[in-house]
């Protein structure tokens, strides 16, 4: 994430991030997915951000939403940095919800921020899925945040939605609307 | 008793060594350990980075990375003072829960300990190396000359990754923050760390065992791994810092390793540890680590789990068949994670063996009732008995 929030920061000034916004109501996101929303998200865009939209409702670093939708087998989950040396995430369409969970807690921490699983418990996604709880504390700042994420295999693809903000005041603000998403996601079969 | 007689063997020995290194190196002037630095003046460029040091040393302090407990804090501060002799009162050692080999030190004398690099310690003496390799780097003021480069290029990002700054971007790696000294300076501290180690008592054979341990896990990433490594980069080549190491370790053999009393302090962590390590995600680097250990202390569990877990979250070729044979290894030894049994039913049920699963579920439950899975363990027993 801090690689994401620097490279914003450098294509804010160069000119090439750009934030839009997302009006309520019924969205479609990708090809299979449809969400509907009770109030607009903006959704930032840049070079090298990944296959996941980004939401944020306060701005990054503040807080995130990604949303993954119809993630293939092998497909990575975030964006590469060539020579960096870490190590790249893909889903596998075998994976189970433990593990897909334990995939976007390896996202969230390559920068060395700490990842505390609260809960994983069955939910439905679309379809039947998961939804898990978790709390992470920032390498870069030492900020506890708390986060919600939802998930689903339709087909062998994935769809998944990983809230982020800071414990204090942001998390609970939002909290209702990223699980209002969740709730109303629909899955074209 | 003993362990004061083996102290007082390694100072004679020690002794020895110093004349012997210093002889090989500058023969007109032996090297000694300087005596303690007075605070420099804040005007001075070396005054503002102490003052910006002791910055990072508040927020360390209050980092909720920081790993507290007294105990470990001790033992850890011990042997740095057996290193460091003199500048003990100056050194401030911060343990730090991050999953990655370093440890660094700052020219105030804040000095970070991260828990990578203590699980990867087999024992005290090899935990010594790095800390009195550290201990060379400050004793040498080798922070200055590349304070002063630094300035001179603008380095200021990889001068400051140099002593793990709290925040810092961009330093984290196998060896993370150890790759911005130069070659010389990584020399010069490795054969002062190896005088600290061998006056403090400690067998210098073992500093030569970290970087093989470490070569072994850099070279699992892949082939040519070691030459694209950071660490080498501008660190002496491994042959040759083994050579080196190994060839002082001959000069003046002796010393000990205090294995059980290192394993006796990280054993409260190890699960802890071992959880991180895991989680990193870096397979191929882990199964080095974890096959090296369960190699050398095969009747721990918590290893042969963790090496399962991998296995598992790997999944390649017959990657589950290695992890159902670790986790039943561990489960015979006793004492086993919790979690062992949630592996075994994961990969059970993937395996359509729903009766093994639903033992292997049940027993996880039993074990861990208030996991955070229960609830998702508990939907997939519902599904096995339907």
């Amino acid at each position: 994430m801090n690689r994401l929030v620097a490279a914003l920061l450098v294509c804010s000034l160069a000119g090439c991030a750009s934030v839009a916004k997302v009006e309520s109501g019924p969205r479609t996101i990708g090809e299979r997915m449809t969400v509907n929303l009770d109030g607009a998200w903006n959704h930032v865009t840049a070079p090298n951000m990944g296959p996941a939209q980004t939401w944020t409702m306060e701005g990054l670093p503040i807080d995130q939403l990604l949303i993954y939708s119809g993630m293939k087998d092998g497909q990575v989950m975030h964006a590469e940095t060539a020579g960096s040396g870490r190590k790249s995430f893909a889903f596998r369409s075998t994976m189970q919800p433990d593990e897909i969970v334990a995939m976007f807690e390896g996202m969230l921490t390559r920068d060395g921020s700490s990842f505390k699983l609260v809960k994983l418990e069955p939910a439905s996604f679309g379809e039947k899925g998961f939804r898990f709880e978790y709390q992470l504390i920032r390498k870069v700042d030492n900020v506890q945040l708390s986060g919600i994420g939802y998930g689903s295999v339709s087909k062998g693809e994935l769809f998944a939605i990983v809230y982020l903000a800071p414990r204090l005041t942001f998390f609970s603000r939002h909290q209702g609307r990223v699980e209002q998403i969740a709730r109303d996601a629909r899955l074209k079969i | 008793m003993r362990r004061r007689d083996f102290l007082a063997a390694g100072c004679a020995c020690g002794a020895g060594l110093v004349s012997r290194l210093a002889a090989a190196q500058t023969p007109q002037t032996p090297w000694q350990a300087p005596p303690r630095f007075a605070r420099p003046d804040v005007a001075g460029d070396e005054g503002g980075l102490w003052a910006m040091m002791d910055r990072q040393e508040t927020k360390l302090r209050q980092s909720p990375f920081a790993l507290r407990d007294p105990k470990l804090q001790a033992y850890v501060q011990d042997i740095v003072c057996r290193l460091a002799g003199d500048h003990c009162p100056d050194v401030r050692v911060h343990l730090v829960r991050t999953p990655y080999f370093n440890a660094s030190m700052a020219p105030n004398g804040m000095m970070q300990v991260w828990t990578g690099l203590m699980l990867r310690a087999d024992n005290e003496a090899q935990l010594a190396a790095v800390l009195g390799h550290e201990i060379g780097h400050y004793m040498a003021r080798h922070s200055v000359e590349q304070l002063r480069d630094a300035k001179s290029r603008s380095g200021a990002a990889s001068f400051l990754a140099l002593f793990g700054v709290v925040g810092a971007i961009g330093q984290l790696g196998l060896v993370a923050g150890s790759f911005a000294y130069s070659r010389d300076h990584e020399r010069e501290a490795d054969r002062i760390g190896a005088l600290l180690m061998r006056k403090a008592g400690y067998d210098i054979a073992e500093a030569a065992k970290v970087w093989e341990n470490l070569l072994l896990e850099i070279k699992a990433r892949g082939e040519g791994a070691e030459k694209t490594s950071p660490m080498f980069a501008s660190h002496p080549p491994p042959d040759e810092r083994k050579e080196v190491l190994g060839r002082l370790a001959q000069e003046s053999a002796g010393g000990v390793s205090n294995e059980p009393a290192w394993r006796e302090h990280v054993k409260p962590y190890l699960r802890e540890w071992l959880n991180e390590e895991v989680k990193r995600a870096q397979h191929e680097e882990s199964l080095a680590l974890l096959t090296r250990m369960i190699g050398r202390l095969p009747a721990e569990p918590d290893y042969t789990f963790a090496r399962g877990e991998v296995y598992r979250l790997r999944a390649k070729g017959s990657d589950h068949d290695a992890a159902i044979a670790d986790y039943q290894a561990a489960v015979a030894v006793g004492g086993e994670p919790p979690e062992t049994h949630r592996g075994l039913g994961t990969i059970y049920r993937l395996r359509r063996r729903p009766l093994e699963a639903t033992a292997s579920y049940r027993r996880y439950l039993d074990l861990a009732p208030d996991a955070p899975d229960s609830a998702m363990i508990k939907s997939y027993l519902e599904e096995l008995r339907t």
